[in-house]
Order: C-alpha cells, then structure tokens, then sequence
C-alpha cells in the first residue's frame, strides 16, 4: 500500500506544484517551434502541432483527471453513504425497496446514460463529475448497509440505546464514525475507476472540453499521430496507467488490511 | 429453472421501459435536433420532416408511439441515415460487435480463469504475488490506451496485423478483441484466485484431504465449483464493460459496430438510432445478467430459486 500512495502523491504532487514554475503554460502557443521533438527550444516533452507545451499540457491534464475523479468519488461517497446507511439504518419495507432499486439500477448501462447525459447538456466540466458520481454510488451504498446492519446489533449501540441516546444522536456519534474505515476504502477503490470513465468520456470528445486538457484529450490526440511520434500517446497513457494501477493497489491494500483488523 | 427464467424476463420488462423513457426524454430535452445542418431548413420543408417522423406530436404521445412500434419489432426509421431503418443499420453492426464481444470474453474467461487457480495454488508464494500484481495491472489498462499502442507496436512497428476495418480473413479480430479482453482477464484471474484460495482453506476441502483423496481429485471434484462462484457473479458487469469496451475499440479500429453507431447517433442527435442501441445494450445486459444467475445456480445449488 505504501509505495502505491507514494507514488499517487507523487504524480498528485507534481501535476500540482509544477506547472507554474515552467517557462510556458498549457494554452500558449509558441510560433517560433510548433510540433517540436523531445527537449528542443526549451520544450522537455515538445510541443504539439498547435505549438502548445507538451509537458505543460500532461500535468495541467493529470491536475483535470485528477481532480474531476476526486469530486466525482466524493459525489459517490455522499450518495453512497447516505442512502446506505438510511437503508440500513431503518431496515424492514424501506431496506427492501431502496436496496431494490439498487439492484434495478446495477443492471443498467449506465456508462450509456452518462454518454446521453454528455450530449444533451453541453458538456460541462461540473456535469462530467456529478454525472459520474451518479453513476458509481450503487456499491458504496451496499457496502456501507451492510456495515450498519452489522453494527446495529454490536452491544454498544444497545447500550447507547439503553443509555437514551436519540436516533439521531447514536446514528452520527456511533454508527457513522464506525462506517468511516469501509467508506474510505471504498472512496480509494471509486477513484481509479472515476479516473477510468472520465477519460473514456474525454477520450470520445464527450468529457472535458478544449483549452482545458485531460489525460483522456491528450491519448487521443496523442493516438492520432503515434506513427510520428509514439511519445505523444505513450506518456499520457503511461502516466494514466500508473494512476489507476497503484490508484487500485493502495485501495485494495486498505479494503483487506481493514477486513483483516474485523476478523 | 424455467420458473426462474420466466420471473426474470418478466421483472426486465420494466428495467427496459424505464431505460427506454429515461433515454427518451433526455434526447428529447437536448438542445438541437437531427436536422440541424450546417444550412437552415425551409420552414415548411422542416414542419414537414418533423410531422413525417411524429417529432410534432407531444412527448407521451411520441414515446407511446414508439412503444407499440418497438413492441412490434419495429425500431423505426433513423433520422440522420436517410433510407436507413435502425433495424436494419443494427442487423448489420450487431454480429460485429458480438464476434468481438464473445471472442474476448472466451478469450478472458480462459485466460484469467486459468490463472486465477494457477496462482491461488502457488498462493503466498512469488509466482502468486507476481501474478496478481499483474492482474491488477491488466485491470488498470483503459482499452483506449491498449488499443492504440497495441496498433502501433504489432501494426505499426511491426506490420504483423492490420490496423483498421475489416478483412476477408481473421486477423483483423486480434488486436480489437485483446485490447477488449485485457482489463476483463485481470478481473476474472483475480476473482478466480480469490475464490479457489478461500475455498482450499475451508473445512471440506480439509476433510477431503484427511481422507486421502489426490490433491487433483480435489481440486477438480470438491474444490473447482464453489470457486467459481465469485467469476460467475461478475459476468454480468464484465458484459457491460466489453460493450463500454466496444464503443471505444470500434472506434479505435474503425469497425462498423454497434458502439460507433450510438456515439454517431448521439452526436446527430438520430434520435431513434440512439434508442434503439440503447434499447439492445440494456437487453443484452439483463440477459446476460440471467445468464449469469443460472450458472450460478449450477455452481452452488444453495442459490437456486430464492
């Protein structure tokens, strides 16, 4: 797990701090070396055919993946959670009809629906998140009801009951804080998989749109002319890869080490 | 078994009818329509196309048009592929779309199932924890990463295989249907190796073991079908991912299936071409959502008919 969250802080870290410090930015376009080969004219990565920093644009377009994942996942996390925990919380008819229409919705196509949304309301940056953050709360939602179902019956919030603690009171101050460990964990595995639509979306030219960049844009751009130059595709890709790969592993790392902490 | 099948096609019918009305109404309020071009249309040329595809009549009334038509088997004219039915633009994307889909599920079926129980035998040892640290690394290629790379270095570089459209002979299936396969293998190998390794560890396989039955015996009679369980549940989502898959590796490859049509269709807005895609896909989905349940049920005769 650790060398996973090491190297996600790392690409997070970079994408973030370094962009300013560098002598172009991801819009500009420099006329005197457009479509320029690796560390000419002061460009490490080149530039594009529109003569715009190649290096600029992959971390501004990592900072845009990124970002887009995280508040889509905390979309997720809210609705997941919510919905989740009142289900389980209440239990009985309402359980049964709120897990029901999860069900109904795990058998959509959902990515479909997201490619609808896209088309229909222009695309917007805030759309892209909340659309796929509708979208991956369905599993959140069953874990964190399980978890309160468990939790329901541990003595403690007998004795909280016991003790006159209101519904209310025991759901925020016992259950919530107990759920917290899985919701994260869950929130870890939702955001590679964020990362993962939000580039197929950019990929189709549904996702985010142009000035702004993402890893998705610059695969497809890079795709375009990967005969001439393959270090256009394989970087954006590389680095897209690597995020959802140790994305995942930190994820799955902290799923089983809490999963063993229960046994 | 045919209680289960029977209940089941029942409870898709209103999973479809809310896709269908959901997909309807959001094409409906987009802004745009399919006969937008880059020259405005005569007003009465354009209230005419309008009236001859029923856009004039109020939405319920469209949408319960295009219900009985549906229910009759008729998908409807598409509005941007002029002469075209989308009945008959699907027929001919679909067994596209489907040779790639099921060569690539076959093909990740096998592949991971095989090294999923490879490593879970192994299990604690390097050759586990290489492999499933691969598997993880297969679930994290986007196909429209691999599909373009895989182009590049076997078509390309290498000149082996053809790069786009499609050919008399196979070949122009490899790299499509690995690409698609690839995240899929990952999933199913980890999902494998995870359920044969909790299944070695449990009480019967013990008690088999204490009675002296073979290691292979075991494995192939007690062990192999409850751990198959957790590959069979997630054939369902694995489905859904080689359609998302197909949108972008038909594009990638330029070939004329099912998935080019719906980002087409939603670009022009070609209302019923987008619909019907929409409609398939989530048929599909169920049905193979039914599928799974039943080998399910083989799997672990627990699960049958609750």
């Amino acid at each position: 797990m650790k060398p996973a969250l090491f190297l996600v802080a790392l690409i997070a870290l970079v994408a973030l701090l370094v962009p300013p410090l560098l002598p172009y930015d991801h819009i500009s376009i420099d006329w005197d070396s457009v479509r320029v080969g690796l560390f000419s004219d002061g460009h490490l990565l080149g530039t594009d055919d529109l003569g715009r920093d190649r290096l600029a644009r992959l971390l501004v377009g990592t900072r845009v993946t990124l970002s887009v994942a995280l508040a889509a996942a905390l979309v997720a996390l809210v609705i997941g959670v919510a919905w989740g925990a009142i289900a389980g919380w209440v239990g009985g008819r309402v359980d049964e009809a709120m897990m029901r229409i999860v069900d109904g919705l795990y058998a959509l196509p959902f990515m479909f629906v997201v490619i609808l949304l896209m088309v229909v309301f222009g695309r917007s940056i805030l759309l892209v998140f909340l659309g796929i953050g509708f979208v991956e709360w369905l599993t959140m939602a069953r874990v964190v009801r399980g978890q309160v179902i468990a939790l329901k019956q541990r003595p403690f919030i007998l004795a909280a009951e016991a003790a006159g603690s209101p519904a209310r009171a025991t759901l925020w101050r016992h259950i919530l804080p107990n759920v917290a460990g899985v919701a994260v964990a869950y929130l870890m595995l939702t955001v590679p998989h964020v990362v993962m639509i939000e580039s197929f979306l950019s990929f189709l030219g549904l996702g985010v749109q142009e000035p702004l960049t993402s890893l998705g844009i610059l695969v497809n751009e890079g795709a375009e002319e990967m005969d001439m130059n393959p270090a256009a595709l394989l970087l954006p890709g590389g680095v897209l890869v690597l995020l959802i790969a140790s994305l995942t592993v930190a994820g799955e790392r902290f799923r089983d080490r809490l999963a063993d902490a229960a046994k | 078994m045919g209680r289960l099948i029977s209940r089941r096609l029942l409870t898709a019918i209103p999973t479809l009818l809310a896709i269908i009305i959901l997909s309807f109404v959001l094409m409906r309020v987009a802004p745009g329509g399919p006969f937008d071009g880059e020259r405005p249309l005569a007003p009465e040329v354009r209230a005419a196309l309008e009236a001859a595809y029923g856009l004039d009549k109020s939405l319920p009334e469209q949408v319960w048009l295009y219900l009985t038509r549906l229910a009759q088997g008729d998908f409807g004219p598409s509005m941007v592929y002029r002469d075209f039915t989308v009945g008959g633009l699907i027929a001919e994307a679909l067994p596209v779309s489907l040779l790639i889909g099921g060569c690539a599920l076959v093909l990740a079926s096998l592949l991971g199932i095989s090294t999923g129980l490879w490593a879970a035998l192994r299990a604690g040892k390097w050759q586990d924890e290489v492999l499933m640290l691969g598997a993880t690394l297969l679930t994290a290629l986007p196909t429209f990463v691999t599909g373009p790379l895989l182009a590049l270095i076997f078509g390309l570089w290498l000149g082996w295989l053809p790069v786009s459209g499609q050919n008399d002979g196979w070949n122009w299936l490899v790299l499509p249907v690995i690409a698609l396969a690839l995240p899929v293998t990952g999933a199913v190998a980890k999902l494998a190796r995870a359920g044969l390794a909790g299944e070695l560890g449990s009480d019967h396989i013990r008690a088999a073991r204490a009675r002296g039955i073979a290691p292979l015996t075991i494995l192939r009679r007690h062990a192999l079908r409850p751990a198959l369980v957790p590959v069979a549940s997630y054939l369902g989502p694995a489905a859904a991912a080689l359609l998302t898959g197909a949108v972008v590796i038909e594009t990638v490859f330029g070939l004329p299936g099912l998935g080019r049509y719906f980002v087409q269709g939603a670009l022009n807005r070609d209302y019923p071409l987008v619909l019907g895609v929409v409609t398939l896909y989530a048929g599909l989905i169920i049905l193979f959502n039914l599928f799974a349940d039943l080998i399910y049920g083989w799997l672990d005769p627990r699960m049958r008919e609750g």
